[in-house]
C-alpha cells in the first residue's frame, strides 16, 4: 500500500468518524431550558379517549414467562395479566382498593371472611363465574404449592364455598395482608375447567387462559406477540373498552423501544426506571409521557452476616455519606424522589397525618460528620463490602458508583460484583448465590398502599430477610393482625424507626411510575395499579 | 455427524452442569420461595440427580423424538423453537444474499477498476468491518426508522413482503461486517488470480478482458470466495444475537443466550443440536458447492 492511500484512508475515516460524533452530539448537549418533571403531584390516570380504536400496539420490557395469574409476579406478566384476569377486590388508580368480583366481603369474627360473588360475570367463553371457580383460585395457592403470592397465604387455614354465591376463608389468625393481596394477582380467579384441563400448561402459550376481564386473551406467538381482543360481554359498564385489539410486543432493548415509541411502531409502554433516552421521549412530539404514583422503590439490600457490611453502624454511616439528591438528580435523572425511609407518601392508604409526621422525622441530606463519627465508634473495619449490581444496567453500576466514592470519604473499602441479568433473581432466595456478596442492589415494591407489605418481609422467618434481622419482627407480627387502621399504623411507625436505624435495606429512591403514550391514544392508568388494575380498559383514540 | 451431536452435547451438557446457578429462581418467582419450596421444586426438576442420570435421562428422551420441556417458560421446546427458527432463517438468508451480492461485487470493483475505487471501497470495507454491529444497528434505525420513516424499527411483521421489510435493516446491520470481510477476501483471491501464468497467457493471446475475469478469474477465486461464504452463514445463525436484540426480533441466538444464562438446560441443548445441524448442512452445500465451480473438485475426495 503507497503511503498516498494511507493518508486518503486516514482521512475518509476521520471524516466518517466525524460524522458519527456529529449524530451523537444532539443527544448529549445538556438542554437548560428543560423544566424537571414535577414529581410533588403524581398523576393516578390519564385523560380517558373517547374514540373507538382499532389496534393499540404495547411494548413489554420483556416476554412474560406464564400469564398465569398464581404465577405472574412482575412487571411484564401483571401488565398482561391486568386486563385478562380479575380479582375478588380491585386496586384502583388512586391506590384505593374497591370491590371486584366480590361485590362485598364481610367479616363476622376476625379469622373469618366471607366473599359475596358478583352475579352477571361470565368468562370469555360466555359461562358464570361460580363460587367453585374462586374456591378453586384461591385453594391452588395455599399450603405448598409453588405460588408466588405465598406469604399473603400464610395464614389461610381453609377456603369453601358456603353458599351459591358465597365463598368462606378461614384464617389461623387476623391476616390483614390477605385480605389487601386480595386485590392484586393473589385475588385473580381464573375458571377452574380450564386451570384443570390445561394442567400444567396453563397460561403458557399452549394451555388456554380462561378469565373474566375487559379483555379476552386471542393469541400468544412466542419469542413475537400476546394478542388481546376486546371482551364484548364485560360486565362493568365503566370500563368496557373502546379498544378492539391489543397487542403486545416483546422489545427488550431500551433504547430500541425508545425509538418504536418516537416512530409510532408502538404506542405505548410503561417504564418502572427511567429509560436512558427518556428525555428523548420528553422532546418529541409524537408521544405524551406521565409520572405516575408508584410504590416501587431503589434500594440496597443487605445480605451479609458477617463482615463491616453486617455491623449496623457500618450500614448507618454508609447511608448518610450517601447523597440521595444527587442520585435522584443524576442516575435518575430527575425521574425519582430521594427516599429517607423505604416506604414513600404513596404508601400511606390511611392514617396519612400520622405516617407523614413519622415521615418528616428523618432526612435525606447526607451527613459525613455523623457518619464519620459513627465509624469512629465502631474502631478500624477489616475487610471489603461486595456489592451486587446487575449487569448491563446503568442505574445499578451509577448507584454503586455512588457507594464507592461514599466509601472512600469514608475510608471504607467498596467493591462491585456483576452479575448477569438473568441470574440476577437467583440472589432472592438462594443463599448460595448471595455467597460472597454483602449486598445488592434492587427494585422493591409492595403490592398495595400499606406500609406493612414492605416492612412484613422483616418478620421473622421471612423468606427476603437476608441478614435474619429481627428486631421489628414482634412489633410488624403485631400489625400484620391489626385489623383497626390506627393502631397498625402506630405500629408500622414504630417498626420504620427501627427498620430505617438498622438499615436491613437502605432506602435510595423512590420511582415513580412512567408510562409513555402516543398522542393518538389517551386513558392508560399512569399509577402503580397497572399492574393489577385493567388499565387497558380506559385506553381511547384522541380526536 | 451423530457422533458430532453426542460429543457437542455432552460437552454443553457437562459445562451447563459445571456452571454456577440453576432455574430455580424462574420456578419461584422473583420473591424466591419458603425452604420447603424449595426442596419441593429441586426433586420435581431432579436438579439433585447426578450428571450422568441427568444426562441419559435427556438423550433417552430425545431418542424419542422428545426434546424436553422448557423450565423457565413450561412449554415443550419443540413449540418453543418452532417460531423462531423461521426467523432466524429468514434473517440469515437475507443477509446471506446481502453479503454474497455486496461482498464478492465490491471486491471485484476493488481488484479490477482503478484505483480509487479501490480505495473508497478498502476504506468502506475497513469502517464497516471495524464499526460494532449494534452502532450500525441503532444508526440504521435512527436514520431509516425513525428519521425518514421507511423501515419498521422492530419486529419481523406479519409473513411475506411484510416480513421482507421488517428484515431488511436489520439483515444490513447483520451484513455489513462480513460483506466487508468478504470483500477483501474476493479482492485478494481475484488479485492473486490475476497473476496466475494461464491468466497472462490469456491476456497474451488477446482474449476479451470480461471473458478472462469470467472464466479464468472469477471461476478460480470462487473456490476461497464460497469457502469463506460458508464459514460465515454457519456464525451468523448464533452470531446474529446482537442484532437480534437491537431489533426485537426473538430468534434462535437470543434464545439460547437467555437459555444459557438461565440454565434452562433443555432448551440450550435443543437449540445446540439445530446449530450443529445447520452448520453440518452449509458445509455441505460448501462442498457441493465446490463440485460445481471445480469439475476436478469430487464429493468426498480430500482435495
Amino acid at each position: 500500500m503507497s503511503s498516498r492511500k494511507i493518508v486518503t484512508s486516514a482521512a475518509v475515516l476521520a471524516a466518517a468518524a466525524l460524522a458519527l460524533s456529529a449524530c451523537a452530539g444532539p443527544n448529549n448537549k445538556p438542554d437548560a431550558a428543560k423544566p424537571a418533571p414535577d414529581l410533588s403531584n403524581l398523576a393516578t390516570t390519564t385523560p380517558r379517549g373517547t374514540e373507538a380504536v382499532d389496534h393499540v400496539a404495547w411494548n413489554l420490557p420483556y416476554e412474560p414467562l406464564s400469564l398465569d395469574p398464581m404465577i405472574g409476579y412482575n412487571y411484564a406478566e401483571n401488565t398482561v395479566t391486568a386486563n385478562l384476569c380479575e380479582s375478588l377486590m380491585r386496586l384502583t388508580p388512586n391506590l384505593a382498593i374497591e370491590p371486584g368480583l366480590a361485590e362485598s366481603v364481610k367479616s363476622p369474627d376476625a379469622t373469618t371472611l366471607v366473599y359475596r360473588i358478583r352475579t352477571g360475570v361470565t368468562f370469555w367463553d360466555g359461562s358464570p363465574l361460580t363460587a367453585d371457580d374462586v374456591a378453586f383460585s384461591l385453594s391452588r395457592q395455599t399450603g405448598d404449592a409453588v405460588a408466588y403470592f405465598s406469604d399473603y397465604f400464610r395464614n389461610v387455614k381453609s377456603v369453601a364455598v358456603t353458599g351459591e354465591r358465597e365463598v368462606t376463608v378461614k384464617l389461623s389468625k387476623p391476616d390483614v395482608l390477605f385480605e389487601q393481596g386480595m386485590a392484586m394477582a393473589a385475588g385473580a380467579i381464573v375458571q377452574k375447567k380450564a386451570a384443570e384441563a390445561s394442567g400444567k400448561a396453563f397460561g403458557t402459550p399452549e394451555g388456554k387462559l380462561q378469565c373474566t376481564g375487559p379483555f379476552s386473551l386471542a393469541k400468544w406467538t412466542p419469542g413475537k406477540s400476546i394478542e388481546l381482543n376486546k371482551n364484548p360481554k364485560y360486565w362493568d359498564s365503566k370500563l368496557v373498552p373502546l379498544v378492539k385489539n391489543l397487542s403486545f410486543s416483546f422489545i427488550a432493548d431500551e433504547s430500541t423501544a425508545v425509538n418504536a415509541l418516537r416512530s409510532g411502531d408502538i404506542d405505548g409502554q410503561y417504564f418502572y426506571l427511567p429509560p436512558a433516552g427518556i428525555s428523548q421521549l420528553e422532546q418529541s412530539d409524537k408521544v405524551t409521557l406521565t409520572h405516575g404514583k408508584s410504590l416501587v422503590f431503589w434500594t440496597l439490600a443487605a445480605t451479609s452476616e458477617s463482615g463491616p457490611f453486617a455491623n449496623p453502624k457500618v450500614r448507618e454511616a454508609l447511608s448518610l455519606a450517601i447523597d440521595r439528591n444527587a442520585l435522584a438528580k443524576v442516575v435518575f435523572q430527575d425521574a425519582a424522589i430521594p427516599a429517607p425511609t423505604l416506604v414513600g407518601p404513596d404508601y400511606w392508604g390511611y392514617e396519612k397525618d400520622a405516617f407523614a409526621k413519622a415521615h418528616a422525622g428523618f432526612s435525606t441530606a447526607p451527613n459525613i460528620e455523623r457518619a464519620k463519627q459513627l465509624l469512629a465508634e465502631v474502631g478500624p473495619q477489616e475487610g471489603t463490602i461486595v456489592l451486587g449490581v446487575q449487569g448491563s444496567s446503568a442505574v445499578h453500576e451509577q448507584t454503586a458508583n455512588l457507594f464507592q466514592a461514599a466509601g472512600a470519604a469514608l475510608g471504607l473499602k467498596v467493591e462491585t460484583k456483576v452479575i448477569p441479568v438473568e441470574q440476577f433473581g437467583n440472589l432472592y432466595f438462594d443463599p448460595a448465590a448471595r455467597k460472597g456478596i454483602d449486598g445488592f442492589f434492587t427494585t422493591y415494591y409492595g403490592n398495595f398502599a400499606d406500609p406493612l407489605d414492605v416492612y412484613q418481609i422483616f418478620r421473622a422467618g421471612g423468606n427476603s430477610n437476608y441478614i435474619n434481622w429481627n428486631d421489628a419482627s414482634d412489633v410488624l407480627n403485631k400489625a400484620v393482625s391489626a385489623k383497626d387502621t390506627k393502631e397498625r399504623a402506630q405500629l408500622l411507625i414504630e417498626a420504620q424507626k427501627m427498620v430505617t436505624e438498622a438499615n436491613p435495606r437502605i432506602p435510595l429512591a423512590y420511582e415513580p411510575n412512567t408510562v409513555v403514550q402516543n398522542k393518538r391514544i389517551s386513558g392508560a392508568t399512569a399509577s402503580f395499579s397497572y399492574l393489577y388494575y385493567p388499565w387497558a380498559a380506559t385506553i381511547g383514540g384522541v380526536k | 455427524m451423530l457422533l458430532v451431536l453426542l460429543v457437542t452435547s455432552f460437552i454443553v451438557f457437562g459445562m451447563m452442569y459445571l456452571a454456577p446457578g440453576s432455574p430455580l429462581a424462574f420456578v419461584l418467582g422473583p420473591r424466591g420461595g419458603t425452604p420447603e419450596q424449595v426442596a419441593a421444586v429441586t426433586a420435581q426438576y431432579h436438579f439433585d440427580d447426578p450428571f450422568l442420570v441427568r444426562y441419559f435421562r435427556w438423550l433417552g428422551d430425545i431418542f424419542q423424538g422428545n426434546l424436553g420441556r422448557s423450565i423457565v417458560y413450561r412449554q415443550d421446546v419443540t413449540a418453543l423453537m418452532s417460531g423462531r427458527i423461521g426467523t432466524t432463517a429468514a434473517l440469515v438468508s437475507l443477509s446471506a444474499v446481502l453479503i454474497a451480492v455486496v461482498g464478492v461485487s465490491s471486491g471485484l470493483l476493488a481488484a479490477l477498476k482503478s484505483r480509487w475505487v479501490d480505495t473508497v471501497i478498502s476504506t468502506i470495507a475497513a469502517v464497516g468491518l471495524s464499526t460494532p454491529v449494534f452502532v450500525i444497528g441503532v444508526a440504521l434505525i435512527s436514520i431509516f426508522a425513525v428519521g425518514l420513516g421507511w423501515f419498521p424499527t422492530f419486529g419481523v411483521g406479519s409473513g411475506g413482503f411484510d416480513t421482507l421489510v421488517h428484515l431488511t435493516l436489520p439483515a444490513i446491520a447483520l451484513a455489513v461486517a462480513s460483506a466487508a470481510y468478504l470483500a477483501r477476501i474476493t479482492k485478494a483471491a481475484v488479485n492473486e488470480e490475476r497473476t496466475r501464468e494461464h491468466v497472462q497467457t490469456a491476456v497474451v493471446r488477446g482474449l476479451a478482458s470480461n471473458v478472462i475475469v469470467r472464466r479464468h478469474v472469477l471461476r478460480n477465486a470462487l473456490i476461497p470466495i464460497t469457502t469463506v461464504m460458508g464459514l460465515t452463514v454457519a456464525t451468523l445463525i448464533a452470531g446474529a444475537v446482537v442484532v437480534e436484540n437491537v431489533f426485537a426480533l426473538d430468534g434462535l441466538g437470543s434464545l439460547l443466550v437467555r437459555a444459557i444464562l438461565q440454565r434452562d438446560f433443555s432448551v440450550v441443548q435443543a437449540v445446540i443440536l439445530v446449530l450443529v445441524v445447520a452448520f453440518v448442512v452449509v458445509n455441505a452445500v460448501v462442498d457441493f458447492l465446490y463440485t460445481v465451480i471445480d469439475p476436478r473438485i469430487a464429493l468426498g475426495s480430500r482435495q
